[in-house]
């Protein structure tokens, strides 16, 4: 070795001028199937260089991933929600207070005794009675028509008993309570109050929506993450990337590794996305179903689906590797040797 | 396409190169190179010598004029051919082009890494390559550690490694002493004598004449000395 690192131009003596029996000008000529393989082989290894290049030193794309991790959570954060909400929703389907309108000219204390009577029957949790002169006295008071309703010579609302049925009562168990409470002589109609539904469900589409709204817009925000520090990485690699070009490497070649790299920015940060989100729904499962305990309900938080979380997973990779592509095809043909 | 004989490596006709601003860097450039021949390409600074061997590359194209190599007329091309033509053509450049981030065997690897050889083979080639240049014994060095000379000959065997049929050498020998230039032509011409057609520009009058080989000599973008007579530089057209 000593040999080898003495005087560098005078090591020439050792120039051998054979080119040897390998080296001629015949240019070898390899196979389709060789090809494949070689391309293969190829992806392969720049599959793992790439990865590797990335967690050798992770400090310089650390930011890139939390900023792909925490542009995935928000939207992810508010899709399982809104699918918790959707669940709920769907036990609460055929729920909601019922208002028991009494006939007109009711006695006060007999409606008061039914409602009493009504509180006492399964599967109601409490009533409120409204006798018809507070009802009235809370319309006159609400509604402003004050005047129109002192002309009238007789109170027109009729006494109503408000029925709180348990969350979560459906199907058979409610429509047995609905034909009891119509049952009552003194009742004149029973209805089944599902306008908050109506209203939940209005809301989900909405939140929904803005689930979509937000995950497009934090897509384009993911894109343009990953496009500006591929932009860095082929920035730093311009010399590199003149050379394979001079040499023959095709352009398919050069982006390669850049592909791969926007494809493990996504990886990572979908990983990285998923735990946030897990840790997320660890830290609310607790309450939530303590909180549903409380409305006597078997409520509990769902963690994220496996097929969601590789859903989450796969459009990382994907919005990387477009990332990737868009900055890649802006810059690197411009590189030329 | 094109009707030149087949013995015909290079070729080109009446070729001009005017760069932004009017500056005439080649102007009715006309020569030809048989396969297996070995020229030597000289003129003053400026003079046009580094755009010529460019041109061959498709790293510059002409303005005027027709570039064949191999049989292939250089503005037919398609940019996607491009790299396949670049892998059939071996150039050095003064400035060696290595890749300091990794070592001298993964430098003189690459060609074969792009075009697709197993391990195997590729390591077979770049041992004959490395030893070829002499250089057998720092394969597992940074280029950066090795002297101007040393890293012009990583240059040279990475320009041979995919056994190209043109070799063409920019100023190979521009930082090195006398004896070590007169080696590295030597190298050259064994390349020449299995049959690579050779091109190297060069300052060195002094060492052309010596070997005294084919000389095409440019003046302010014309050759002067070597190229084809007028009457003869169309083929076919
Ligand atoms: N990219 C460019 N833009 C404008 N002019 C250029 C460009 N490249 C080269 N030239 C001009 O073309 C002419 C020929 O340049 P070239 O590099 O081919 O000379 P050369 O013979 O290789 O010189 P040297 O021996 O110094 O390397 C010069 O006048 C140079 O200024
Ligand atoms: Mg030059």
């Amino acid at each position: 070795m000593a040999r080898n690192t003495e005087s560098s131009t005078r090591s020439a003596g050792r120039v051998r001028v054979d080119p040897g029996p390998t080296l001629g000008a015949k240019q070898h000529r390899i196979g389709k199937r060789a090809q494949m393989s070689a391309w293969l082989a190829n992806h392969q290894l720049v599959a793992i260089e790439t990865l590797m290049a990335l967690l050798a030193r992770p400090m310089a794309s650390i930011l890139t991933w939390f900023v792909i991790a925490i542009a995935l959570t928000l939207p992810g954060a508010l899709w399982m929600t809104l699918d918790n909400i959707e669940q709920l929703s769907g036990r609460f389907q055929e729920s909601g207070r019922i208002t028991v309108y009494l006939q007109p000219g009711s006695e006060v204390l007999a409606g008061q005794a039914l409602s009493d009577r009504i509180a006492q029957l399964p599967n109601v949790v409490t009533t409120d009675f409204i006798s018809a002169e507070d009802a009235l006295a809370d319309f006159r008071e609400t509604s402003g028509l004050q005047a129109a309703l002192d002309l009238l010579p007789e109170n027109p609302l009729p006494a109503v008993i408000l029925v709180e049925p348990p969350l979560a009562l459906s199907g058979e168990p409610l429509d047995t309570l609905l034909a009891t409470l119509r049952g009552y002589s003194l009742v004149d109609t029973v209805q089944l109050d599902m306008a908050w539904i109506d209203r939940l469900m209005a809301m989900l589409v909405l939140g929904q929506r803005m689930s979509v709204v937000l995950g497009v817009l934090l897509s384009l925000a993911i894109l343009l993450v990953v496009g500006n520090t591929i932009r860095l990485a082929i920035a730093a690699r311009v010399d590199e990337i003149r050379v394979v070009k001079l040499v023959g490497g095709t352009n398919a070649y050069v982006r390669r590794p850049f592909l791969y790299t926007g494809l493990w920015f996504g990886f990572v940060g979908g990983l990285i996305s998923w735990v946030l989100l897990t840790i997320s729904w660890w830290l609310l499962s607790g309450p939530v179903s303590q909180l549903a305990g409380l409305y006597s309900s078997q409520f509990s938080l769902k963690p994220l689906s496996a097929v969601a979380a590789l859903t989450l997973l796969l459009s990382a990779m994907l919005l990387g590797w477009i990332g990737a592509w868009w900055s890649v095809s802006r810059h690197l043909y411009r590189i030329e040797p | 396409m094109s009707i030149l004989p087949a013995d015909v490596m290079v070729r080109f006709d009446q070729v001009g190169r005017r760069f932004p601003g009017g500056n005439d860097a080649l102007s009715g450039v006309s020569f030809e190179l048989k396969r297996g021949e070995f020229a030597f390409l000289t003129g003053h600074s400026g003079a046009g010598k580094s755009t010529l061997l460019k041109m061959m590359m498709l790293m510059d194209r002409p303005s005027r004029g027709r570039v064949v190599v191999d049989g292939h007329d250089l503005s037919t091309l398609r940019s996607g051919q491009i790299p396949y033509h670049r892998r059939k053509v071996g150039v050095v450049f003064q400035n060696h082009q290595l890749l300091f981030d990794r070592t001298v065997y993964d430098n003189v690897a690459l060609p074969l890494q792009i075009a697709g050889y197993s391990p195997i083979d590729a390591a077979r080639r770049v041992r004959a390559a490395l030893d070829s240049v002499g250089l057998l014994g720092k394969e597992k060095r940074n280029p950066i550690e090795l002297s101007g000379g040393e890293q012009q000959r990583v240059g040279i065997a990475r320009a041979v490694v995919n056994k190209p049929a043109l070799l063409l050498a920019d100023e190979p020998t521009g930082n090195l002493d006398p004896e070590l230039s007169e080696e590295i032509m030597n190298l050259f011409l064994r390349f020449q004598q299995v049959g690579v057609t050779v091109l190297i520009a060069t300052h060195d009058i002094a060492l052309i004449e010596r070997m005294g080989h084919r000389r095409l000599i440019l003046e302010h973008g014309q050759l002067v000395q070597g190229g084809l007579p007028t009457e003869e530089t169309v083929y076919g057209a």
